[in-house]
């Protein structure tokens, strides 16, 4: 065990370095954001001595080297457009994130779940039609299209939550939800699906025929055989909440790193973008290192290595 | 079918049953400021937080004049110097007065190199600035510069003692000022929240704090505005705002700016290096029905590059003719040249319907313009390339200077010189260089008046419109809104 | 069963596939849109904005009323389907191939092609998708083709995973050992044996993926990154119509509507097939 975390400890750093250095380089190529800084009336000159005054105007390579000499030392760099350590504004946003991903989370879950596990096992009754369709149905509107609908019933016309913002529980219900939704289908699917797989097989029906109770199965066998592919789909939902963050942070106003990431590609802002591509990267690896090994602890029959 | 009529009367009704009025304002931003050190950055979000903090040398009234601040008088002593009087009895928020020093050291800060302020471009033309007997400053420019007043009305003043002691991450975090409010908290990427100043010199503002949110999506800003939660929301659009009427409890203002809205042309490709295809694109463009029809919000049309609001407004040049017929003709005699395949830039920042509606208005004569749309960054390196044959062929842009003269939109759009211009012609070069160099202001207008003309003549821009803003505020805020688009909450007021 | 009764349960469970005649529907609109699209979907009337449904003009009637450039809404809805579906489905397949090829490959061959070929997906899934979409359109200019490359892209990490996943439960199999044991090749037992076993949770992703694909240019479109104006997916309509909900209602209610029935019409089919899939085993 120990053999494999180190391994796949090591290969999570060259993937963590190979998506920054790669993010560093694509980035540059796509223009600067000095542009966006100065007024539309700046000369050719004013641009060049604000290049020269933020460090632009280096080779590539040389402002590679800093980068890496200023991430040895934590040092994550200065944004451009806010004039602030790009540690600080990543702290700022972090806690909102945080939140939004745990209420998105737990909407999925809890609700997602347990619909997918019923659906299961009424199987073939209109009643897992019903709760499948009405489980589609949330997965069939964009979310910039269900966040405003939200907004408009429940912060405008009803008035019992606020329409955007932070600061309250009431603020966290709408982006939650929203975000929630999407993932909340795709938990019911998967569980659904798996739990399906799992009561075809042999020992479901041998045990069934030795009497043992549909609770029991559920209990001991199923949820933990259909905890496969639910794993391995939350390893994946944690990374991509981010991108599907973008969207409901934009309409709710939530200042969290979807947010940040977007408005910072579209100023340029490169050393915040690589900072949150950086957590990104560490994030996704640590979920999909930490799905791995539950597979293991899970299904005895997988090995942790192998070979062809 | 309306049932969203009645959605918003019971809002109209639940918002009128609420208390009539809060000491306090709330106003949406479309993103939170980028600095609260006014030297230190260039975007509107910034401007609409920063310029309630600090008072400027100079600024303009609600009539576009400019009026004394912190500068009581000034004249000029020769060509290259100016004279500030300083106006006695101002104190920063912590207290300590305010003196021709710290107005000496703020211009000297902004255009010093090594600070490197974006706005440095802005203010380049001042060499230095010093302090005389008197509480007066002297400001020096490298030669006769007659937008100097119009760029101090940009220019804070900053307390030396604190600058020189925290250095500027720390002021950025902690501005401090001597305007009528004065910074209190700065949740990042929330909202900044401003305390008003009691001990204020001038004009005091009547709300007690005012806090500032970064809200990024127009629907939503509009959806706080009638939940009550915003009282003033900026960045809307006519269309936008039609949702606001009929709820009494809400309304729109607006005014005309100083923006420019203008379509570019590659003057050194085809089709438009053709001037008789230039022509017929002009004619094509139907500007009152864009201006009006399309948008609405109090937009003119507009046939050169500067409006009403501009110092260089010339009253004589004739509006565009609208004549799609005529420009059919003309593509049809030239039709193989209109048809190269043309490129319109434009970037989600900009009104995408005007953009469609000039391209449909263009492509029904003849000729064959495709929109490329890419985020600003890559539109404005496209727009601004260095090698003038690789721009697009069409790209549609909204200037402003925030000065208020036609200097700085005519000079950058048009002069040979600047990267931003697709024009090379020495007798415009010459014109625009008196009309910047010269303090005779006869002498200006009239170089403006020939620019314009010229422009006309050989359509080698085809401004459209001057913008007009909107806002969204509760019915009961008195708010003015100028052309230079400033949101000064000690104007404000609510009405009784 | 009687003669009598027959029809009616073929009746029945011919109605009970609603969903694929849904579909079926969108499909043939996308196909057939220039002749059933009553106005040119990119004519704009800049005196005849904003009118509702049932309007008329210069003897057109807009049925579906006209939109913020005075379109015709119903026109634009029609040639809609074939951006939305086009986009989704080419998408889908492209991420797809690339992504199932990639993660059979790992599972089966383990060793250092599965570490190498994993912490590529572990890459991929680490880039921001906006970022990629950003870079997409700013290195190689917007539009269509661009708007399907950007969505293949950032989604072929997830069929990956579990195409990995599952191969990995399964090539411990009996009947896969026996298969290898007899000398079959790597591609025959990809393609033979794994693949078939696999395809049921693949499938279900693949459904699934078609309809997020779907929302997900929707979702660049109200980012600014998706298919260039005038062309129009339902998914940028329902963006720009966003603005207009208390004023102009259909420029949003229609395509949304149509995205709705497109995504869950596509989903219910995945759904009922998936399903069969788990019968047959």
């Amino acid at each position: 065990m120990l053999r494999f975390l180190l391994q796949r400890g090591g290969q999570a750093l060259v993937a963590v370095f190979g998506v920054v250095t790669l993010v560093f380089f694509i980035q540059r190529l796509t223009g600067d954001p000095v542009l966006l800084l100065v007024p539309e009336t700046a000369t050719e000159q004013d641009i060049e001595a604000m290049r020269a005054t933020l460090g632009l105007d280096r080779p590539m390579g040389v402002q590679y080297l800093e980068f890496l000499f200023d991430m040895l030392r934590f040092d994550l760099g200065r944004s451009f457009v806010q004039n602030a350590p790009v540690w600080d504004i990543l702290v700022s946003r972090i806690p909102q994130t945080l939140q939004l991903a745990a209420g998105a989370l737990t909407v999925a879950l809890l609700i997602g779940l347990p619909l997918g596990l019923i659906m299961a096992l009424t199987r073939g009754r209109a009643v897992s039609r019903i709760i499948m369709g009405g489980v589609l149905a949330f997965q069939s509107l964009p979310t910039f299209w269900s966040g405003i609908m939200m907004i408009l019933v429940f912060g405008v016309w009803l008035k019992w939550l606020p329409p955007s913002g932070i600061g309250t529980f009431g603020h966290l219900v709408m982006p939650s939800i929203a975000l929630g939704l999407l993932s909340l289908a795709t938990y019911a699917r998967i569980m659904r699906s798996a739990v399906i797989d799992e009561l075809g097989k042999d020992y479901v029906r041998s045990a069934r025929a030795r009497g043992v109770g549909t609770g029991r199965l559920v209990r001991r066998h199923l949820l933990r055989n259909a905890s496969i592919p639910v794993i391995s789909i939350t390893a994946l939902e944690l990374s991509q909440l981010l991108a599907g963050a973008v969207i409901v942070e934009t309409v709710f106003a939530w200042p969290g790193l979807g947010l940040l990431t977007v408005q910072s590609i579209a100023s340029r802002d490169f050393m915040v973008v690589q900072a949150v591509v950086l957590l990104g990267a560490f994030v996704t690896i640590a979920a999909n290192l930490a799905a791995d090994i539950l597979y293991t602890v899970v299904d005895p029959r997988v090995r942790l290595t192998g070979k062809s | 079918m309306r049932p969203l009529t009645g959605l918003l009367t019971g809002v109209a009704l639940a918002v009128l049953a609420l208390p009539a009025f809060a000491r306090d304002l709330t106003i949406d931003l479309t993103g939170e400021p980028s600095s609260l050190d006014p030297h230190m950055q260039w975007n509107p979000d910034s401007y609409y937080v920063y310029r309630n903090i600090f008072d400027n040398v100079v600024t303009r009234d609600n009539d576009g004049e400019i009026v004394p601040q912190i500068a009581t008088e000034w004249e000029y002593a020769g060509d290259t110097e100016l004279v500030l009087t300083i106006r006695e009895g101002v104190t920063f928020h912590d207290g300590t007065p305010l003196t021709a020093e710290d107005v000496a050291f703020s211009v000297n800060r902004i255009i010093d190199p090594e600070f490197g302020s974006p706005q440095l471009g802005q203010f380049n033309q001042i060499e230095m600035a010093e302090v005389m007997d008197g509480n007066k400053v002297k400001l020096t420019t490298k030669g006769p510069y007659p937008a100097l007043m119009a760029q101090l009305v940009k220019l804070s003043v900053v307390p030396q003692h604190i600058v020189e002691e925290i250095g500027k991450d720390a002021f950025n975090l902690a501005p401090v000022g001597s305007g009528p409010y004065s910074f209190d908290e700065w949740n990042r990427g929330v909202s900044v929240t401003l305390a008003k100043n009691d001990g204020y010199w001038g004009q005091e503002g009547p709300f007690d704090t005012a806090t500032f949110r970064a809200v990024p999506d127009a629907a939503t800003r509009i959806a706080d505005l009638q939940a009550g939660a915003a009282d003033l929301v900026v960045g809307l659009d006519s269309d936008g705002a039609m949702q606001l009427t009929g709820n009494p409890a809400v309304k729109t203002l607006s005014t005309p700016t100083e923006r420019v809205a203008f379509m570019g042309m590659n003057l050194d490709k085809p089709p438009f290096s053709d001037p008789e295809l230039r022509r017929a694109a002009s004619l094509a463009i139907d500007s009152v029905a864009i201006a009006e029809g399309l948008l609405g919000a109090g937009e003119v049309p507009m046939a050169q590059l500067s409006s009403p609001a501009h110092f260089g407004y010339a009253e004589g040049i004739a509006p565009y003719d609208y004549d799609p017929e005529q420009a059919a003709e003309i593509v049809a005699g030239k039709a193989e040249l209109a048809a190269t395949p043309a490129t319109f830039a434009t970037a989600p920042v900009f009104d995408q319907r005007v953009v469609q509606a000039l391209q449909q208005m263009l492509n029904d004569v003849g000729f064959d313009i495709s929109i490329s749309m890419t985020d600003m960054p890559t539109y404005l390196a496209a727009a601004r390339a260095p090698d003038r044959a690789e721009r697009p062929e069409l790209n549609f842009g909204r200037w402003s200077c925030a000065c208020q003269d036609a200097d700085g939109i005519a000079y950058p759009l048009l002069h040979s010189g600047s990267s931003w211009s697709r024009v090379n012609r020495a007798d415009l070069d010459a014109l625009l260089e008196e009309a910047r160099t010269s303090l005779d202001e006869n002498v200006r207008l009239a170089a403006y008046e020939k620019v314009h003309q010229i422009v006309r003549d050989d359509y080698l821009v085809r401004p459209i419109y001057q913008a007009a803003v909107l806002y969204g505020a509760r019915a009961e805020l008195e708010f003015e809104p100028t052309a230079n688009e400033s949101m000064f909450l000690n104007r404000m007021s609510w009405s009784e | 069963m009687s003669v009598a009764a027959a029809p009616r349960v073929r009746l029945g469970a011919a109605l009970s596939w609603w969903p694929a005649w849904l579909l079926g529907l969108l499909v043939v609109c996308a196909v057939f849109a220039p002749w059933l699209a009553p106005l040119d979907p990119d004519r704009q009337n800049l005196l005849a904005r904003l009118k509702a449904p049932g309007f008329e003009a210069r003897g057109a009637v807009y049925w579906l009323g006209s939109d913020e450039l005075g379109r015709d809404v119903l026109s634009r809805v029609i040639h809609g389907a074939r951006v939305s579906i086009s986009v989704a489905v080419l998408s889908v397949l492209l991420s797809g191939v690339v992504g199932v090829a990639v993660g059979m490959l790992a599972g089966y061959l383990r060793g250092w092609v599965e570490t190498v070929l994993m912490r590529l997906v572990d890459i991929f899934l680490s880039i921001p998708a906006i970022l990629l979409a950003i870079i997409t359109v700013a290195v190689l200019g917007p539009g269509f083709v661009n708007v399907i490359l950007v969505l293949a892209l950032t989604r072929w990490p997830r069929y990956a995973r579990v195409a990995y996943g599952q191969t990995l439960a399964m090539a411990d199999r009996p009947f896969v050992r026996l298969s290898r044991a007899m000398g079959a090749g790597t591609p025959r037992v990809l393609f033979q044996h794994i693949l078939p076993n696999i395809s049921g949770p693949l499938l279900v992703v693949a459904t699934l993926e078609f309809g997020l694909m779907v929302l997900f240019e929707a979702g660049l479109s109200f980012l600014g990154l998706g298919v260039q104006p005038p062309m129009a997916s339902w998914g940028a309509m329902l963006s720009v119509g966003r603005n207009y909900i208390a004023t102009a209602w259909w420029i949003a209610t229609f395509p949304g509507l149509a995205l709705f029935l497109l995504v869950l019409s596509a989903n219910l089919i995945g759904d009922r097939m998936s399903d069969k899939i788990g019968k047959g085993r």
